[in-house]
This record gives structure tokens, sequence and C-alpha cells, in this order.
């Protein structure tokens, strides 16, 4: 017997797809986008011989569906890469980095401030090494302003070598070039 | 009553099955269930058999082509690659070979519990 969709079978089929595909953000676009299509075009022809109740029973759990995609894509040896750990790490790491920043400056400040509370002139913090570069405070009546505490070039290649590892995305790299 | 089959045992061999089905006639994901379940499989679940189709697909075995459908977008039906009909034919071997020792030994077992 062949049912009619109706609009809520296709809202409901949608809610599906929908929740399968936000568990697959860490696929390739295009392959994300064919099984979110796939996925569609199955559904709707399920619903169309059982009804979209049956169909979407017919599924299972949509995160173990997201999983076996997710593994069917990057083989079953370990976790998949992962952009939402990478972007994390990398916004982690940059909150880290400027922390050290702001402590160090800080204590730096106080301690200058702390020797003579109305000082003035030009001091130096050397910063911490191969992490940030030196800072240079210019002091007027115990007030200051200053100028540098860049990351090193170590840094930035830190900082990506710890967002790659932490993602795994050197994973990506095969399945973008099945993709392309 | 038809007997559930054990998942464990069915995951196995299921990309045999699929690689069987799909040289018999290229299918849809969907049309593959209903082959299955038409085949006795009736409990086997759409959730297993697409990621098991983009397996394939991954590992070279399969092919994907999209043809156009009346009811709704372009489907994608998949067929055997070289790579797959060279896996079908060694996979129905190994799982022959393996058959008739699981048989032997099976069969061996009930007969001496019967005695």
């Amino acid at each position: 017997m062949t049912h009619s969709l109706t609009m809520r079978d296709r809202l409901r089929i949608e809610r599906v797809v929908w929740s399968v595909d936000s568990r697959l953000q860490d696929l390739p676009r295009r392959s994300r986008i064919e099984k979110r299509r796939e996925l569609r075009d199955n559904l709707r022809s399920a619903a169309s011989d059982v009804g979209a109740t049956e169909a979407i029973h017919g599924l299972g759990d949509t995160r173990r569906l997201a999983a076996e995609y997710m593994a069917a894509e990057y083989g079953d040896g370990g976790r998949p890469p992962s952009w939402t750990t990478a972007v994390a790490v990398f916004f982690g790491g940059i909150l880290i980095l400027e922390w050290l920043l702001e402590a160090g400056t800080s204590a730096f400040v106080a301690g200058v401030v702390g020797s003579d509370p109305n000082a003035t002139g030009t001091f130096k913090w050397e910063g911490i090494a191969y992490v940030l570069d030196d800072v240079t405070f210019r002091f007027t009546d115990g007030h200051s302003t200053s100028i540098g505490g860049a990351w090193t070039p170590f840094t930035y290649v830190l900082l990506l070598l710890v967002v790659v590892l932490a993602g795994k995305l050197w994973r990506l790299i095969p399945a973008w070039r099945r993709h392309r | 009553m038809q007997t559930a089959h054990d998942p464990q045992l069915l995951k196995g061999v299921l990309s045999l099955l699929l690689l069987r089905l799909l040289a018999d006639r290229e299918s849809y994901g969907y049309e593959v269930v209903q082959r299955l379940r038409d085949l006795g499989l009736s409990d086997i679940s759409e959730g297993s058999v697409y990621p098991a189709l983009a397996r394939l697909e991954r590992e070279g075995r399969v092919r994907a082509r999209l043809v156009s459908s009346n009811s709704g977008p372009a489907r994608k039906y998949y067929r055997p690659t070289t790579a797959g009909e060279a896996a079908l034919a060694e996979g129905i071997e190994s799982w022959l070979a393996l058959n008739t020792v699981v048989n032997s030994v099976l069969t061996r077992t009930t007969e001496r519990n019967r005695k």
C-alpha cells in the first residue's frame, strides 16, 4: 500500500534528517550534504511504503546511525576528526595565552608601582621565553601604558600543532580527497 | 513466527549480502532494505544498511550514480565496482568454507547431546 505523505510526515522526516545531520558536522561538507539528501530520500521512500512512523522507527537510534556514518567515512580506528574540538582548543589556547600575558604584565606593573608608587620612566618586561615577546612599559607618575607582548612564531606553531592534534584534523585529508 | 537474527552475526556478513544483491541489480538504499526483507531478513534496520553502503562506497567496493526520480530529487543507486566483485567472490568463498566447518561442529555437538 502506498501512503501519501502529509505535511506533518514531511516535517517529522525533516526533524530526523536534521537530527542525524547535526551529528555529522565533522564530515567533509560534500559528504554531509550527500548523506542528508540520501537519508531524506530513503526515509520518504520508506514512508510512502510503510508510513512515516514505521519509516522513522525502522531507522533506529539516530545517534547510533550518525556514529555509523562517521565510522563509515573515517574507519573504526579511534575517535574521528572533530572541528568542534579543534575550534574549542583553539579558543582555549588563545584564552590561556591572553591570561598569561595579562598575569605577567599585571605582576610586572604591580612590582614597579610597589617599589615606587610614583614611578616614571621606561621599563621592560622580558616576556615569557619562546611564548611571549618582551613588553615595554612607559610609566608616568605611577600610571603606565605598554606595547609589545606579541606571541612568538613558536607559539603560533605550537597552537596550530595542538589544534591539529586535538581535533585529529589530519584524518580529514583522505576524506576530502575522496569527495573532491 | 520469524526468527530474530543476531545483529552481531549479521553485521559480519552484511557487506557481503549487499554486494551480492547489488551485483544482481543496482538499487538505492531503501530498495536494498526491502530486498533484504523480502529474502527473509525481516528485522534488518535501515540504520544498519545505509552506513554499510556508505562504507562500501568509501572502500571503493561500490559505485554510486544519481538517477532522476519521479517522486522527488535524484536517487543514489549503487552497484559493485570491479574491486567489489572481487571482494564478493572472495567473501563467498570464505563464508562457504566457514559455513561448512561451523555446520559440521554444530551438528556434531547436537548429535552428541542426543545420545
